[in-house]
């Protein structure tokens, strides 16, 4: 079932994602952006990006510190309209 | 405070800090103070894997046919993670063994030890591919001018903290006069030498491997020592675990989530830490540097590997809450990297070739009844 969010990027971008199809880090490639990333898998934290408002919902327990106002967003998907900045 | 390997003191490991408390007595997991050890431990084991799986025959045919500056890259390279990982398969055991007070931390750093000779033992599987005889390469690690630099740098820390924790286990705290120069023992003293020593390991983990990484990989790029840069994968994505365990402790020491004392360490250090990484990311650049003075490669020259250390620098030091010290450097120089850095691209067994956890006995012993539906009697 499609679970459709709204994701802001770095205050200019505005996506639709789609929660039910793969994790963020996959949605923002869909839409061509620029993502930083190492290991896919939520240990290295590469691709550690700031959550400025809204939720995620983590689809593997990621084993990187998440430090506070930090999401990893290749193990996790939105989980309402998000601001993010990566 | 001599140390005991069973201390009979009772003491509740849950209360216990990461380091300088009671030592470990018994080896239980059951229960933990910060189970993200236990999960590392988890992980790094369903990682496992051997050199020799990796066939590296064909390499030595590419060797061959490299030029000169090419091969003074390789093997310089492989020259320094060679460094890198004899010191790394025994120090963070002689260092941090002997202090550390919590069960599933203890064995983290066993095991992190542990496969640090994995790859130890991965670099002579290489280099006695490519050589018949690869003494010289590896006599030349304590001779080049270059590679010693770097090694006094990284073994400081931990030397300096071995040194005092020798000093306060035999002799406890206060001025200890050794080779007529005195030494001040106190626990705050050891903590702020614990601090950096794990410091100088995270910059260690975080970008000193990652110059030698780009090389290797801009080989395989070209279809070039491709049993290498197998080999190298599996190398990368253990170090990526291991440097997540060093963000973990230094970022429970800066929130306050293990001992009160370290967090003020951590405020009074900070300039220090971050000095120790601006160091390490300089050495990198002038090890660039030395790797191309003959000429470049390939698909790879001094300036974008320094780019790209530039940029994992600044992954690497917010993760532990500092600002990204290179701000006009927030896109990846060398994007082809991340295909091999992907950890479930690694090849672990020939069967599994797209997934990066072997894990033995992955079986669901739950069945229920709709699992059945499909049967005809």
């Amino acid at each position: 079932m499609a679970k459709a969010f709204k994701v802001k990027l770095n205050g200019q971008h505005e996506l639709t994602v789609d929660a039910s199809q793969g994790s963020l880090l996959e949605a923002l490639e869909q839409h061509q952006i620029d993502v930083h990333y190492h290991c896919r898998n939520g240990f290295c934290g590469a691709c550690r990006t700031k959550l400025i408002c809204g939720k995620v919902k983590y689809t593997s327990e990621p084993l990187a510190f998440i430090r506070k106002g930090d999401i990893l967003p290749c193990c996790c998907i939105a989980d309402s309209d998000i601001e993010i900045e990566h | 405070m001599s140390y005991s390997t069973f201390s009979q003191e009772q003491s509740d490991p849950l209360k216990e800090p990461m380091f300088f408390g009671h030592s470990v007595n018994v080896a239980r997991y059951d229960q933990q103070k910060h189970s993200i050890f236990e999960k590392l431990i988890e992980k790094q084991i369903s990682f496992f894997w051997r050199p020799e799986e990796v066939d590296v025959s064909r390499d030595r045919v590419d060797f061959n046919k490299m030029t000169d500056s090419e091969k003074h890259i390789f093997i310089s390279n492989l020259k320094y993670q060679t460094l890198l990982d004899s010191v790394q398969g025994r120090s963070p055991n002689i260092a941090l063994l002997p202090i550390v007070s919590i069960p599933e931390l203890e064995t983290w750093i066993e095991t992190w030890s542990f496969y640090e000779t994995i790859h130890s033992r991965s670099y002579t599987h290489i280099l006695r591919n490519l050589f018949s005889d690869p003494s010289e390469v590896f006599e030349d690690i304590v001779i080049n001018e270059q590679i010693k630099k770097r090694a006094a740098d990284i073994s400081r820390y931990y030397d300096d903290l071995i040194f005092y924790t020798q000093l306060w286990q035999t002799q406890g705290e206060g001025q200890h006069e050794v080779d007529g120069e005195v030494h001040n023992v106190t626990m705050r003293e050891l903590k702020k030498k614990l601090f950096l020593c794990i410091n100088s390991v995270n910059a260690l983990e975080a970008i000193r491997f990652y110059v030698s990484f780009a090389c290797t990989f801009a080989f395989a790029e070209r279809e070039l020592m491709e049993g290498n840069s197998k080999i190298i994968r599996l190398i990368a994505r253990d170090e990526n675990l291991h440097l997540v365990s060093t963000q973990h402790i230094l970022n429970l020491w800066q929130y306050g989530e293990d001992d009160p004392e370290m967090k003020e360490i951590a405020e009074e250090l900070r300039d220090d830490a971050y000095n120790i990484f601006m160091t390490a990311v300089e050495q990198e650049k002038e090890w660039a540097h030395y790797l191309f003075r003959d000429g470049s490669m390939i698909g790879l020259n001094e300036d974008m590997l320094c780019q790209y250390v530039e940029y994992i620098a600044n992954l690497r030091m917010e993760a532990i809450g500092f600002d990204a010290p290179f701000e006009n450097r927030r896109s990846n120089p060398l994007p082809w990297m991340n295909k091999y850095l992907v950890s479930d691209n690694v090849q672990v067994a020939p069967q599994e070739a797209e997934i990066s956890s072997y894990l033995v006995g992955q079986i669901d012993s739950e069945v229920s009844a709709a699992d059945l539906g499909d049967f005809d009697l």
